[in-house]
C-alpha cells in the first residue's frame, strides 16, 4: 500500500518524480503540441461542414521529347471530403466533335488538395480547337 | 521545479528518450509504411481522430500506470509521461512522413497533412511508451519489490490494460490493410468458427504455459482455482482481443454500411492476430 500513500502526496519527492530541465522542456513541448492538437480537432468537430468532393481539372500542354502530344493535368479537390477512384476524361475536339479521348484514373483526391498527372494523345492537339476535360466519376471512400 | 541537487542526471533522461524513439519506430514502422494508413489520414473525420487521440491517451495512461517506465508512481507522473509520449510520437510521425515524402505543404491541404500525422503519431506514441519501458535494463530493482503489493491488488485491471495494448500493437499492423476485409468476405461461417476456435486455443496455450507456471509452482490455490483462473483469463484475453479488433476496424472505416455478419466476421478474422497480441503480446510488454 506504499503506492497509495505516494498517491496522496502528488508533490512527493520520490526519485521517480524528479525531472531535470530536459525533461521539463520535452514535457512542455509535448503538452503544447497535444493541447494544440486537441484544440484543432475540437474546433474542426464543431465547425466542420463536410461538403461533397468538388473537382476541378486544369490541363496545360506540356510536350516532351518522347511524348510530343502530352498534357500536364492538375486535379484540385475544392470540396470538404475525399474522392476515391476518380475518373477524368479528356477529349480533343474540333468543331464540337471529339477527335481523340484519353482517360485518367486517380486512386484518391483528398479534400482541399491537388494531384498531378499527365496524359498523352496520339494525334497532334494542334489539329483540334479545344481540349475538353470532364470528371466522369468518383466514389466516396 | 525540483532542486538542482535532486535532479535526475541528464544522461539518464537522454538514454530514456533514445529508447523511446527507438521503440516508437520499431513498433510503428510497419504502419508508417502502409498506404491504407495514409489514406485513413485524409478519409477520417475530425471526430474519429478526436476519439482516436483520446483512446490512445487512455491506453498510454493505463500502460504507464501498470507497466511503463516507472510503474506504480503517482498519477501525476503517469500523466506527464503520457503527454511526453504523445508529443514525441507527434514529432517522430511528422519527421518520418516528411522524410518519406507523404507530406507536401504545397499540394496537400491542412486536413490531409494533419490526419496523416495524427494517425501515425498514435501508433508511434504507443511504441515510444513500450520501447522506453522495455528496451532498457531494469535499473530500479527496489521499485519492483515495493510494488508487489499494488501489482497483486490490481492484477486483473493491469492485465486488462496490458492485453489491450498488446492487441493494439500486434493487430495494428494488420488492421488497416484491405486483406482483413477480403478474408472476412470470402470466409464461410465454418472458416470464421475455426478462426475463433484457433484464437481461443492460442489464448489458452499462452495463458496456461506462460502465465500460470508460476502460480502452480507457488502452489497458491487448489486445482479448481487454477482452472478458474485459466478460463477467466482466456475469456478476458479473447474479449479484449475482439474489442481491440473491433475498435481498429471501426476506425479504419470497415464497419461503414456493412451488415452485422460482415462486422462479426471481420472482427473475428482480425481477432486471430489480436488474441495473440492480447495473450502473448501482453507478456512481452509487461
Amino acid at each position: 500500500m506504499q503506492v497509495e500513500k505516494r498517491d496522496d502526496k502528488p508533490g512527493d519527492n520520490g526519485a521517480k518524480d524528479k525531472k531535470n530541465w530536459l525533461e521539463w522542456a520535452v514535457f512542455g513541448i509535448s503538452l503544447t503540441l497535444v493541447l494544440a492538437l486537441l484544440g484543432y480537432l475540437v474546433y474542426h468537430v464543431f465547425t466542420d461542414n463536410p461538403s461533397s468532393p468538388d473537382l476541378q481539372v486544369e490541363a496545360v500542354a506540356d510536350p516532351s521529347e518522347l511524348s510530343p502530344f502530352r498534357y500536364h493535368i492538375t486535379i484540385y479537390n475544392r470540396g470538404g471530403t475525399t474522392a476515391e477512384e476518380v475518373l477524368v476524361e479528356l477529349a480533343l475536339e474540333k468543331d464540337g466533335a471529339a477527335i481523340e479521348t484519353a482517360d485518367l484514373h486517380l486512386p484518391f483526391a483528398p479534400q482541399e488538395s491537388k494531384r498531378e498527372a499527365w496524359v498523352s494523345f496520339s494525334k497532334d492537339p494542334s489539329q483540334a480547337d479545344t481540349l475538353v476535360s470532364r470528371v466522369v466519376s468518383y466514389k466516396k471512400p | 521545479m525540483a532542486g538542482s541537487g535532486n535532479d535526475r542526471p541528464l544522461k539518464q533522461s537522454l538514454k530514456e528518450y533514445a529508447r523511446g524513439v527507438a521503440g516508437g519506430l520499431l513498433f510503428s514502422f510497419p504502419m508508417l509504411f502502409t498506404m491504407e494508413v495514409w489514406w485513413a489520414g485524409f478519409i477520417a473525420q475530425p471526430l474519429d481522430l478526436l476519439v482516436l487521440v483520446l483512446v490512445t491517451f487512455l491506453l498510454l495512461l493505463g500502460y504507464n500506470r501498470y507497466a511503463g517506465m516507472h510503474p506504480g508512481v503517482s498519477w501525476r507522473s503517469v500523466m506527464v509521461d503520457s503527454f511526453e509520449e504523445l508529443g514525441i510520437g507527434l514529432l517522430l510521425s511528422f519527421g518520418v512522413l516528411l522524410m518519406l515524402n507523404r507530406i507536401n505543404f504545397q499540394a496537400m491541404g491542412m486536413d490531409e497533412i494533419m490526419g496523416k500525422i495524427i494517425i501515425e503519431a498514435m501508433a508511434v506514441s504507443i511504441g515510444v511508451s513500450v520501447g522506453t519501458a522495455q528496451l532498457g535494463t531494469h535499473e530500479d530493482e527496489e521499485t519492483e519489490e515495493q510494488e508487489d503489493e499494488s501489482v497483486n491488488r490490481d492484477t486483473k485491471s493491469a492485465m486488462l490494460v496490458l492485453a489491450l495494448c498488446g492487441a493494439i500493437i500486434v493487430g495494428g499492423n494488420v488492421a488497416p490493410t484491405e486483406e482483413v476485409l477480403l478474408l472476412a468476405i470470402e470466409a464461410t461461417p465454418t472458416h470464421i468458427f475455426f478462426m475463433a476456435l484457433v484464437s481461443l486455443l492460442l489464448c489458452i496455450v499462452v495463458v496456461y504455459f506462460s502465465d500460470f507456471r508460476g502460480t502452480i509452482r507457488r502452489g497458491s490455490g487448489s486445482n479448481n482455482g487454477i482452472l478458474y483462473n485459466i478460463v477467466f483469463d482466456t475469456c478476458l484475453s479473447y474479449i479484449i482481443a475482439l474489442a481491440g479488433s473491433a475498435f481498429m476496424l471501426w476506425f479504419f472505416g470497415r464497419f461503414d454500411g456493412v451488415n452485422f455478419w460482415t462486422v462479426v466476421s471481420q472482427t473475428v478474422t482480425l481477432g486471430v492476430i489480436t488474441s495473440l497480441g492480447a495473450s502473448a503480446g501482453r507478456l512481452l510488454i509487461k
